[in-house]
């Protein structure tokens, strides 16, 4: 029971992550209907920035991580400007291969200045407070860094739950999401929208490439393969649909870290996308997705 | 001739049809072609002027995850070839390294195996690293009747079905052998073991080995995992393998992985030891994974600074001097490769041919080259019989093992 439950916790802890890189996908789908692969990227610059923070500039932790979270929301809205923007009535064929475009050169920028070689600065970095570990109701052990992922993945999606159906930001982001001519014929600057849409999911891809530089290793290639799993966690919850995202994270965590603690750890990917599939095949639109539903 | 032909035809057409645009395109067409015929001029007259020095490549992971494997192997290599160049070059002619990066992954190889093997000024190959990218180009040096000297690559299969594919160290199923057979003599307490493997043609092949020696050996093995390189959260394969609780956990895979394994370990509560084969061997691996390598045990080719081996003494304090930090492992074995091939070249002669010749006669101990990581000589497949060593993590330094196994 107690190994069990360890399972699960260390799948909501991958699942966490997962949703929070999701959301960035899904948010910028609902809204301009592209699929930014360069968010992957942006999560990986998240790591690197609060590494630069930390490390080079000598900065507090907390400062680092708020530095390194406005940087890649910074980031996020000049992609869009430079990169997007200029395509927006193109054909989506265009503005998808530009995405993986600007994919590929972040990832080799990172290379370039940062070299190819797994860090571990930053996890040397974080307090040694929370490599500590603490045990559970029920047994299991985790570490209060893997126990703050949880927390902060949880509070975060309940935040932005309430931002995009409280306020005035989040009714015109589900108002382009409808309908973009008529939400600006309505007198939203859907640009300045849009400008936000990627600002906040490159904020929270931020969080998560912090989180996994403190758990794991940082390097350049480490947003390809987190951003691809977070991707597939956007299309199994419905992509558009933001609770889609964080469902589809954490079931996927959670799959993935089941399937290689009880089926076989070499096919532990390949199970997660098994059920990804079997899913799309029943519910071609997600789990939460819905043919002609509010994206955002 | 044939150009002066075109550069007519061309003119004569135009000039019937008496237009200009023709004439302007002719003129293009013509001056393209002087600029090509030009080109292939210089090329041939620099090809002449380099044939001065002689080319032997060097393919291993310079960039990417295992890089750390590959700085060690440049400065290696770099280390021996500045020294015969120093002493006079290699029949008065110099020395070139030309170094390829395969980024350790099997794709790349090819695509590096290629592009050397398809160099004719090229005499040899030191490398690959990774046993899946030895794999990778093996068939193409083949093909091309280039020797490919590996200073690392330990799967069993890397040197079998090819003349021309060496190495200067143990196999995996020497190595697996060796380790269960320490693990039983010197680690009694050790009943149960776990085996984590990095699930490509090294690891998998490394546990097949050690698994099946271990349970000759009456070890119990009670989780049996794999990883994926790409990944970079073990907790859950961790877990299953801490419910089974084993007294000992053998990593099969390498340092970048391995350092990260070991981290996450201490951080779920497991106590067990751990042990490692060369594939951890690197000073990076203390980076990684900090205070949780202490105590980990590695099996290893070759260490630095065992009695009686003054050579080896030498090139580690010129190594020191040259670069500002210690060689591993793999730096010598790599500085013993690149002088292998210069003494074939040396004895008969500057082609392909002659290096793979002279490396296939080592056949016995006696026509054995004696390097600075010991004798090495070839069995029919082009493997080595060399001893393996055990070396220990300890306060954050790597040690030789008060233990060692040689007979």
């Amino acid at each position: 029971m107690t190994l069990f439950l360890e399972q699960i916790v260390n799948g909501l802890v991958l699942g966490g992550i997962y949703a929070l890189i999701a959301v960035g996908y899904t948010m910028v789908y609902g809204v301009i209907q592209l699929i930014n692969f360069a968010h992957g990227e942006i999560f990986m610059f998240g790591a690197y920035f609060a590494f630069l923070c930390l490390a080079v500039l000598k900065f507090p932790l907390w400062l680092a991580v708020l530095a390194s979270i406005l940087l890649c929301a910074l980031m996020g809205v000049v992609i869009d400007l430079i990169a997007y923007r200029p395509l927006r009535n193109a054909p989506r064929l265009s503005a998808l291969i530009t995405a993986i475009g600007i994919s590929l050169i972040l990832q080799n920028l990172a290379r370039m200045i940062w070299g190819a070689e797994p860090r571990r600065d930053l996890a040397n970095a974080k307090s040694a407070f929370l490599s500590q570990t603490v045990i559970i109701p029920g047994g299991a052990q985790l570490s209060y860094l893997d126990l703050s992922i949880i927390i902060l993945a949880i509070l975060l999606m309940v935040g932005l739950n309430r931002l995009i159906s409280l306020t005035r930001i989040g009714k015109a982001m589900r108002a382009c999401a409808q309908d973009k001519m008529a939400a600006s014929l309505m007198g939203i600057d859907t640009n300045r929208v849009i400008g936000a849409t990627f600002a906040i999911g490159s904020a929270l891809g931020a969080v998560a490439g912090i989180m996994v530089g403190m758990r794991e290793t940082i390097e350049p290639t480490m947003g390809y393969y987190k951003g691809v799993a977070a991707f597939a966690a956007a299309v199994l919850g419905g992509i558009g649909n933001i609770t889609g995202a964080m469902l589809g994270g954490v079931v996927l965590g959670i799959a993935e870290v089941l399937g290689a603690g009880y089926i076989s750890s070499g096919y532990r990917v390949a199970i997660s996308y098994i059920l990804m599939i079997l899913v799309i095949v029943f519910r071609p639109t997600g789990l939460l997705g819905r043919a002609s539903a509010k994206r955002a | 001739m044939k150009q002066q032909t075109l550069i007519e035809t061309a003119s004569y057409r135009a000039l019937c049809r008496l237009e200009i645009g023709h004439i302007c395109s002719a003129l293009r067409s013509s001056l393209v072609l002087l600029l090509i015929f030009s080109a292939a001029f210089l090329l041939t007259v620099q090809e002449a002027e380099a044939a001065k020095t002689i080319k032997v490549a060097v393919a291993g992971p310079f960039t990417g995850s295992v890089a750390a494997f590959g700085e060690m192997i440049k400065k290696g290599a770099q280390l021996r070839a500045k020294e015969i160049n120093g002493n006079g070059g290699i029949n008065s002619k110099e020395l070139e390294l030309i170094f390829e990066d395969d980024t350790g992954k099997d794709k790349e190889a090819s695509l590096v195996a290629t592009r050397i093997a398809s160099n004719k000024k090229i005499l040899a190959v030191v490398g690959h690293f990774n046993s899946s990218c030895s794999l990778a180009g093996k068939p193409i040096y083949k093909r091309n009747r280039i020797v490919e000297l590996s200073p690392g690559s330990t799967n069993v299969n890397v040197c079998k079905g090819s003349d021309y594919t060496f190495r200067n160290l143990y196999r995996d199923d020497f190595q697996g052998s060796f380790s269960a057979k320490y693990i039983k003599g010197v680690l009694t307490d050790v009943k149960t073991v776990a085996v984590f493997f990095d699930n490509d043609d090294y690891g998998r092949g490394l546990r097949d080995s050690f698994k099946q020696s271990a349970e000759k050996a009456g070890l119990a093995i009670v989780a049996d995992e794999a990883y994926d390189r790409d990944t970079t959260d073990y907790k859950a394969q961790l877990t299953k393998i801490k419910s089974a609780s084993p007294d000992l956990i053998f990593i099969a895979g390498l340092y970048s992985q391995a350092g990260l394994i070991l981290s996450q370990a201490r951080e779920s509560g497991i106590t067990a030891q751990f042990f490692g084969a060369d594939g951890v061997d690197s000073p990076k691996l203390l980076e990684i994974a900090g205070e949780a390598a202490n105590g980990i045990y590695i099996t290893t080719p070759f260490i630095f600074g065992l009695e009686g081996n003054e050579e080896a003494q030498r090139v580690a304090i010129a190594f020191e001097q040259e670069f500002g930090k210690a060689p591993d492992t793999w730096a010598a074995l790599t500085y013993d490769a690149v002088g292998m091939i210069v003494e074939a070249i040396e004895k008969r002669g500057e082609s392909r041919k002659a290096i793979r010749d002279h490396l296939g006669s080592l056949t016995s101990p006696e026509k054995g080259y004696q390097g600075i990581t010991g004798l090495t000589y070839f069995d029919e497949n082009g493997d080595c019989l060399k001893p393996a060593y055990v070396k220990q993590v300890v306060n954050g330094k790597f040690v030789a093992a008060k233990v060692q196994f040689l007979d």
